[in-house]
């Protein structure tokens, strides 16, 4: 365990009396005073407890490093940050020292540098020369450093006699790739498992030249977050397995991007080749993703080019789909839909759809007379249900998560709901000494928990005041309540949105937070839905099956939400996406769609955050992107929509809601008091059933949409994850 | 005076870590007379012995330990309280026996900041380990209480609430007898609650490492003890904040804390009457190597070196002029030859002005006949096998220096790489995490310093060889 | 007298390369043969997605486009750059894009509104 067991102990015997440095109290701090350091005879002040090679970087001299990492515990094993501070007969290791008053830092004196090129020419010793080989070739650390700090030859002069170290490479699983006889012993990587995964599978065996680090047994890295360790390495030893020998980093063009696999909208950078996605990469966004992202966002980008409908598809007299085009796909829409009312029409929008083509299906179904517009994905309409966004949205914000100080979770599992949100809630777990309750089955979070229960008889004793917990919720000072969406599928998910709410409510009067201060959470499992709630789509399909369309389209719709038997009889189905899965099974005519990583679009994450995909391929073949296609479709209706250019499609949004327009930021929503009284409670009655998140164990995490689907990395995953539970290890 | 002026030069020469009580050794202009400080130093005569039964002639156990004299008037030490106990430590100069020589008063000192709420722990090293080192094996299984004694005054003088004794592994009987005497002491009610009635709470544990010679380092113990890999910790925090289960803690060597109690009962100036200025007090000496009766012996700090092998350890094999080179403290110090020898004292800080150190005085003697290049060779095998691996110069450093080595010893290089392998081995020193890696740098570099001819000769003859034989 | 002056008149009009009609009609016809030799290799060259056929169509519409031209010196010209053309695309000074610039007829114009843009597939 990371965290010090003193630490807690003083902190719940003494009180309040000791608080740690690191948690941040609601009341401004006075300013520390700074400590006066001179970076090479340059002045700059930095704050006490800050390294020497933080305080170098404040005076913009970088230090070359190789174990240290901001966001990662310090080794100072590497020993290439040695500088010399003067009055000290040693050269320091800048990544560990904490800066002194009047310090004196020479970064490139003799000494210095001579420490330097000592430590590269030890580092190169052993490594093998096989940079031509090497993945890491372009953006490797080692390499770059050694150009730049390492001396111009070598003088290894036993390579001729007893030859350099070979390590027996490690089989990690279907994500990483192991060369290890290229390691550095930077630890990195089991620093990264250990503190930020949460998984103790790494660390070293043996000791001195023969220390290798690995899983100690041969298994699989268990964790969602594995693929970090691929660029937490500054060499080629943990490279990905999927992207191995296929592209150089200086041919590809990097775009910088958005996630989709989650709720969380991860900043990606998806590197393209030849009109290919080669590989995806995460971008630093310290309110959202920090800079992780999760296995399923990294790796699942070779679904991107599996499954894919290419070309518009037209059932045919014997009921067989047969490629057409794009004008004949449109007119046999446009010659069924005469006649049909717009109250015969239903749409049902997915879990990856932008809101530029959510727009565009509501104006056009709206113009056909057609109200019933719903999503995949459930979510309470009773009451005040999707009326006031506070009431779906994660309101404390991800990077909030760090301030709060108890978080209660209902009904979800975050690990594979949401990695990264989860990797930031053990952080908090570690540093702030945040305290953690569940209600739902009990999964394995990574970090410890108070399990309250399974059944939501716990939410109402909670609601009710009678819980031992209350206590622990009410003596908060920044409560957070957070209610996975997952369970809100449930056929009681109104009755408990309705209790969490008056929950959460309960516990903001009764705790310390301030008014500006947001206790519910709804965290949510897929990339659509918030901008689908936000444009007055109605959540779930209920309204579907009491309409019994004669004409249904789905917009990305995969999920089997809705089938055959929902719908009148003979009822036609349109669907339109970018893969060949459940909804273009039971649809008359398919329209092929563009992926998160073809087209400009703008998702809107959980929080309710609109962040923007940019274009890094073409759609495939005769696919288009989304709003075009219901642009086109519905000229061919005969009920043109009034915009042809994508900033048009956004004027439209901004009438709709500002909030999507709004890129990046955060618009507040506060209106928990009015959302409750507009609720009238009582409606359903909550159910018995046990809260059971569908994502439980690593195998349920790797497949979840279309893409994940026809990804053969993930399939390989679920294998491996398999095979891994049933493992003796 | 006379003594004084002469020594002061050489004192401000010396380059030592530890902060020099300098009060003394400076000019002065009182008119007081100046203390009088011995010339000659050695042998310890019996009534100044410490370790009396160092030789397990007696009864190891409590009752042969209370008639030699231990737990004599604990309880009164423990009641004095703690800076009673630190005066006297500090007052009688005792310097740390584990090898860095840190002034212990100073040491146990830090300890004594305002509590925080966390507890305070002392450990005592007795990972014994040090190749030519056997002094704190010979204290546990024939002296044992004479530790538990000192944890429980070093343990009051930094208010400690209990010790942890971790023993290197291989000792087998030593941790057996050291248990035993535990397990004595407390149902003494020595130690424990209320340990010797003097209301003071305090508990022994003694703790048996895994065998690595790198849980000798106390940042690296401390791991271990925690039930981590023993891998040294970065410095600071410093144990006297971060310590043991994140709590402060002090580390201190089996012969440092054993020798605290005698010091309380018979005063800080008798320990200071022994010995040079800054290297007081007795000393256990290890000698080891080409000698004609090999031994452990406690002998007064100071003494030469010549003296002290041919009076306890029967002299060299050979004759004194037989010998070709002495290891002075422990395997980690540079090797002195036969011309420093002559006239050497053993302290630390004549072995410093000699280039080289104490460390855990464990003489490791090679006369003539010995294979210079290849024992050190070994020695440099010995630190390779025992890096802990984590930080780069030492793991791939000394793996390097072992390769170096080997072809030396067949003389199988070229006189260049002499040079190399003294700059290669001035990367490692200082550029590590702990002192293993200049530990292991410094034999060579003591090797390349006062044998180098013997180096050259060897390749010549290598290359002469390997001509004849085609 | 006046077929005199109508021959000195002829006289002082001074020829390019061709005295007579005969003449300039073998240049024509040398010409023309020389493309029509030189198409395969043409295709072949620059790659174009063109057939063999298609290009020796293409000479013939070019040296049909001029048929109506009597004047000696005229007929000359023409085949003096007719002849730079051969040249320069023999010896692939040209590029590509200057040889399909003689099918530029064939080129489809973009269309201009949405759902033409849309069916033909490039970004609007």
């Amino acid at each position: 365990m990371l965290r010090l067991w003193p630490l807690r102990q003083v902190v719940s015997s003494a009180g309040a009396r000791f608080i740690p440095a690191c948690q941040k109290s609601t009341a401004p701090e006075p300013a520390p005073e700074l400590v006066e350091v001179f970076v090479n005879d340059k002045q700059v002040f930095v704050e006490p407890g800050t390294t020497v090679l933080q305080a170098c970087a404040v005076a913009g001299i970088e230090i070359p490093r190789f174990c240290y990492h901001e966001r990662l515990s310090i080794a100072g094993n590497c020993r290439m940050c040695l500088v010399e501070v003067e009055r000290s007969a040693k050269p320091i290791a800048s990544c560990a020292m904490p800066v002194m008053k009047g310090m004196k830092v020479k970064t490139d004196s003799p000494v210095t540098k001579k420490a330097r090129e000592g430590v590269m020419e030890f580092l190169l010793m052993n490594h093998p020369l096989d940079c031509p080989i090497c993945d890491q070739g372009g953006e490797c650390d080692l390499q770059d450093q050694s150009m730049n700090f390492g001396s111009d030859k070598s003088r290894f002069t036993d390579i001729a006699f007893t030859g350099k170290r070979a390590v027996e490479d490690k089989n990690v699983g279907p994500l990483v790739k192991t060369i290890m006889t290229r390691c550095i012993h930077c630890t990195r990587c089991i620093r990264f498992a250990s503190e930020v995964a949460g998984v103790e599978d790494l660390g070293t065996t043996g000791r001195g030249n023969e220390m290798q680090v690995g899983t100690y047994v041969e298994k699989m890295l268990q964790s969602e977050l594995s693929g970090n360790v691929i660029d937490l390495c500054p060499v080629g030893a943990l490279t990905s397995k999927p992207y191995a020998f296929t592209a150089r980093p200086w041919e590809t063009r990097k775009i910088e991007s958005i996630d989709v696999m989650d709720a969380l909208g991860s900043n990606i950078v998806v590197s393209m080749r030849t009109n290919e996605v080669m590989r995806v990469l995460p971008r630093v966004n310290e309110d959202i993703n920090e800079e992780w992202i999760s296995d399923k966002t990294r790796f699942a980008y070779d679904g991107l080019k599996r499954q894919r409908l290419t070309t518009p598809f037209l059932k045919d007299a014997n009921g067989q789909l047969m490629q057409t085009d794009w004008e004949s796909a449109f007119l046999a829409i446009a010659r069924k839909l005469q006649g049909v009312e717009g109250s015969q029409m239903a749409a049902v929008a997915g879990g990856l759809v932008d809101a530029e083509a959510l727009t565009s299906l509501k104006d056009l179904m709206n113009r056909l007379g057609c109200e019933t517009l719903c999503t995949e994905e459930i979510f309470p309409m009773d009451g005040s249900g999707t009326d006031f966004r506070s009431n779906y949205l994660m309101n404390t914000t991800i990077a909030g998560v760090e301030e709060a100080d108890v978080v209660l979770f209902i009904g979800t599992n975050p690990r594979f709901e949401a990695p990264v949100f989860n990797a930031r809630v053990r952080k908090s777990w570690i540093h702030n000494d945040l305290k953690v309750a569940m209600i739902g089955a009990p999964v394995d979070l990574t970090y410890e928990y108070e399990h309250l229960g399974e059944t939501v008889d716990v939410i109402e004793k909670l609601a009710g005041g009678n819980h031992p917990f209350c206590k622990v919720l009410e003596s908060a000072k920044r409560p957070m309540v957070v209610m996975g969406s997952s369970c809100l599928q449930r056929s009681d998910g109104s009755a408990l949105h309705f209790m969490v709410s008056t929950l959460a409510n309960r516990v903001k009067a009764a705790s310390g937070a301030d008014a500006e201060w947001r206790v519910l959470n709804v965290l949510h499992r897929v990339a659509s839905q918030v901008a689908a709630l936000d444009l007055g789509y109605s959540a779930g399909v209920s309204g579907v099956r009491e309409a019994k369309p004669q004409m249904l389209f789905l917009l990305g719709a995969d999920e089997g939400a809705i089938t055959r038997s929902d719908l009148a009889d003979g009822a036609f189905v349109v669907y339109q996406g970018h893969h060949g899965d459940q909804g273009a099974q039971m649809a008359d005519v398919i329209l092929p769609g563009a992926a998160y990583t073809e087209k400009d679009a703008t998702y809107v994450n959980t929080e309710g955050r609109a962040q923007l995909t940019r274009q890094a391929v073409t759609p495939p073949g005769m696919a288009r992107n989304d709003w075009k296609v219901l642009r086109a479709l519905s000229e061919l209706l005969g009920v043109t929509l009034p915009y042809d250019k994508l900033q048009e499609v956004r004027q439209r949004m901004a009438e709709i809601s500002p909030t999507l327009v709004r890129v990046g930021e955060i618009e507040e929503a506060n209106f928990f008091k009015q959302a409750i009284e507009a609720t009238k409670a009582g409606k359903t009655s909550l159910g018995k059933e046990p809260l059971v998140p569908p994502q439980q164990v690593l195998k349920d995490f790797y497949m979840t949409d279309s893409i994940t689907r026809a990804s053969p990395t993930m399939a390989k995953c679920v294998q491996a994850a398999t095979e891994a539970e049933s493992s003796v290890h | 005076m006379a003594s004084l002026s002469r020594l002061s030069p050489a004192i401000g020469m010396v380059r030592s870590q530890a902060l020099a009580p300098l009060s003394t050794a400076v000019r002065t202009n009182t008119t007081a007379p100046p203390k009088k400080e011995k010339t000659k130093f050695g042998p310890l005569s019996d009534e100044d012995r410490i370790f009396t039964n160092l030789y397990g002639r007696h009864d190891w156990k409590l009752k042969g330990a209370i008639s030699r004299g231990d737990w004599y008037k604990t309880k009164e030490i423990v009641e004095k309280g703690h800076d009673w106990i630190l005066k006297e430590i500090s007052t009688s100069g005792l310097r740390g026996r584990g090898g860095a020589g840190f002034p212990t008063g100073m040491k146990w000192g830090f300890m004594n900041k305002p509590s925080d709420g966390r507890p305070k722990y002392l450990v005592v090293n007795a990972d014994e380990g040090e190749p030519g080192t056997c002094k704190d094996r010979e204290i546990m299984r024939h002296d044992p209480h004479k530790l538990i004694e000192g944890c429980l005054v070093a343990g009051r003088s930094m208010n400690a609430c209990a010790a942890y004794i971790y023993i290197r592994g291989e000792f087998y009987n030593e941790a057996s007898n050291l248990q035993l005497a535990v397990k004595e002491a407390y149902d003494a009610g020595l130690i424990g609650k209320n340990a010797c009635g003097s209301g003071y709470d305090f508990d022994i544990v003694v703790h048996r490492g895994a065998g690595a010679y790198i849980c000798g380092e106390e940042t690296a113990l401390i791991e271990s003890l925690e039930g981590k890999q023993g891998k040294p910790r970065l410095k600071p925090p410093f144990p006297a904040d971060v310590g043991v289960f994140g709590c402060p803690t002090t580390v201190a060597n089996v012969e440092t804390v054993a020798v605290a109690p005698i010091i309380c009962r018979r005063g800080g100036d008798w320990f200071a009457g022994l010995g040079r200025e800054r290297n007081r007090g007795t000393k256990l000496f290890n000698i080891s190597g080409q000698v004609n009766n090999p031994t452990t012996v406690e002998e007064e700090m100071s003494i030469p070196l010549r003296e002290l092998i041919e009076r306890h350890a029967g002299g060299v094999i050979g004759g004194w002029d037989n010998l070709l080179a002495v290891i002075p403290g422990g395997s980690s110090t540079p090797l002195i030859p036969k011309d420093v020898c002559n006239d050497v004292l053993m302290d630390f800080d004549a072995l410093v002005q000699a280039q080289t150190g104490l460390g855990t005085a464990a003489l490791i003697v090679m006369n003539k006949n010995c294979d210079i290049v290849r024992c050190i060779s070994r020695l440099i095998d010995f630190y390779k096998h025992e890096s802990c691996g984590q930080c780069t110069p030492c793991r791939e450093g000394v793996t390097w220096m072992m390769k170096i080595m080997h072809r030396f010893t067949s003389g199988n290089a070229r006189p260049e790489e002499i040079d190399m392998l003294y700059e290669l081995s001035k990367q490692i020193e200082g550029h590590t995490i702990c002192a293993l890696g200049d530990g292991a740098a410094w034999p060579v570099q003591g090797l390349i310093r006062h044998f180098r001819p013997v180096l050259e000769q060897r390749m010549a003859d290598y290359g002469q060889q390997k001509k004849a034989t085609g | 007298m006046a077929s005199r002056a109508v021959q000195q008149g002829f006289k002082q009009v001074k020829p390019i390369l061709s005295t007579n009609h005969h003449e300039a009609k073998r240049r024509v016809l040398n010409l023309y043969k020389a493309w029509y030799r030189q198409i395969p290799y043409v295709v072949k060259d620059f790659d174009v997605p063109i057939s063999v056929k298609m290009g020796r169509e293409k000479v013939r519409e070019m040296f049909n486009k001029n048929k109506h031209i009597t004047d000696i010196r005229t007929i000359d010209l023409l085949v003096i750059k007719g002849q730079m053309e051969l040249v320069e695309t023999a010896q692939i000074w040209k590029q590509r894009p200057h040889i399909m610039k003689y099918f530029e007829d064939t080129v489809n114009e973009r269309p201009a509104d949405f759902l033409g843009k849309f069916y033909d597939g490039h970004d609007p």
